[in-house]
């Protein structure tokens, strides 16, 4: 049976329901309204936004020492998989700061099961990073960037690639081809550019609009690459990047 | 053109939350400290409880990292998209732990906090800024229906129970509240993609 929501009817649910708070039959019906209007949809969108908004207006608050160290440690030892599922290793949630050594070790141990590191390398780089000169300097990793231009309307940077060494390479990349007056819908690849002049595709990703951002998992050697890539399915190039090692002395 | 090595901390949000793929420490360890100070902010002041905070916040890295994949730009900054699930996982801690209605120095406490306009706050975006001068205009009744709603995830059933007044009344406070934020929200600015 299909819903009997009118519009009428869900303007009134429509705050209950952004927020969240809407009884189960009520909102079942009115999801179903939803699907089939698009201006309340539009509504409700903007009725969401004011409930996110409402909820960033909480102020910020610091976390018990040691929160970060745990929590970054469980985030290096769950196995990314690609369909938005993971596996994820049994670590224990939180502990009191006497107990978290402990648990560091027994995580680490789950570590080198799930993705085959050093244990005690991942576990200790953590360790290391928030041990680190916070104060004076920011964590730095091995990393290339560029900025993307437009290979049509010459010049025009319409993006940046970041490409990052270690322990697995990654690169990310944001395009907005509109900002050089140019745009483009659908499917578009990705290559990063080697100094032997070969090429590596990195992965192909769909775009609205000229614009869009990804990240994936890369072969990144960063003495051998010198530049980024992006272009249709038929190879025409859209836009392109030099990649340096943004270091001290280049 | 001179240009350092690049500093992680410098990445973009959305950058660095695609890069937790990698496993790489530095990552992890930078999104969580750019982050974990709204997350567990939000998960204190719904659960009250710092134990139960810590758990959700940790939750809500967790849940960010497995579902980056699916993150999209477009909806919505990467701290905005954090908040909603730390908000929402500690709504149904909070649910699942105690059906009993937020004590009202609580309530009284945040709806002072979400109201608050002076120049602490001179940072924040416009659109921020708006939102909390709007709140601090709204009647006291419906500020506290707002916010029983809006951050304690109470029904307007509950609402009308712990207020002491009919269901219908307690939906209208939501409502009438609900749609005085929206217009305020929904004046000319476009988008707040800060560069
Ligand atoms: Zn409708």
């Amino acid at each position: 049976m299909s819903s009997d929501v009118t519009c009428e009817k869900l303007r009134e649910v429509g705050p209950e329901l952004a927020l969240g708070v809407l009884p189960g039959r009520e909102r079942a019906g009115a999801v179903a309204h939803l699907d089939a209007c698009a201006d309340c949809r539009e509504y409700i969108e903007q009725l969401t936004l004011v409930g996110d908004g409402l909820i960033g207006l909480l102020p910020g608050s610091e976390p018990p020492v040691g929160f970060e160290t745990r929590v970054a440690q469980s985030l290096t030892q769950v196995t990314p998989v690609h369909e938005g599922h993971a596996r994820e290793a049994p670590v224990p949630r939180k502990g009191r700061p006497g107990r978290a050594r402990m648990r560091l070790v027994s995580a680490t141990a789950a570590a080198v099961v799930a993705i085959g590191f050093s244990g005690w390398a991942v576990g200790s780089a953590i360790e290391n990073v928030v041990a680190g000169p916070a104060t004076s300097a920011e964590p730095v990793a091995d990393m290339l960037s560029g900025d993307l231009t437009s290979v049509g309307a010459k010049g025009k940077m319409v993006g940046e690639v970041y490409a990052h060494a270690d322990p697995k390479g990654w690169v990310y990349m944001t395009l907005d081809l509109p900002h050089a007056g140019t745009s483009y819908d659908g499917k578009v690849v990705c290559f990063l550019e080697r100094k032997d002049g070969s090429t590596v595709p990195v992965g192909a990703f769909s775009i609205r609009d000229g614009s869009g951002s990804w990240g994936a998992p890369a072969p990144v050697d960063p003495s051998a690459l010198s530049g980024a890539r992006v272009t249709t399915p038929d190879g025409t190039v859209l836009a392109r990047a030099p990649l340096s090692q943004a270091g001290p002395n280049e | 053109m001179s240009r350092f090595r690049f500093p992680v901390g410098r990445l973009p949000d959305e950058a660095l939350l695609s890069g937790l793929a990698t496993g790489d420490p530095e990552l992890a360890v930078t999104f969580v400290r750019r982050f974990q100070h709204t997350v567990f902010g939000v998960a204190i002041a719904v659960t009250g409880d710092p134990q139960l905070a810590e758990d959700i916040a940790q939750q809500t890295f967790e849940r960010a990292w497995r579902h980056a994949q699916i993150y999209d730009a477009r909806r919505g900054s990467v701290r905005t998209w954090l908040t909603a699930i730390a908000h929402n996982l500690a709504i149904d801690a909070v649910r699942s732990r105690q059906p009993e209605p937020v004590a009202p120095e609580d309530l009284e406490s945040i709806l002072g906090v979400v109201s608050d306009t002076p120049e602490q706050h001179a940072l924040a975006d416009e659109a921020s800024s708006r939102l909390r001068e709007a709140v601090a205009e709204l009647p006291p009744e419906q500020g506290r229906a707002l916010v029983m709603a809006g951050i304690y995830g109470m029904t307007a059933q509950q609402i009308a129970d712990s207020e002491k007044i009919p269901l219908g009344t307690a939906k209208t406070r939501i409502r009438t509240a609900m749609g005085k934020l929206r217009s305020t929200l929904a004046s000319p600015k476009r988008g707040d993609h800060v560069k």
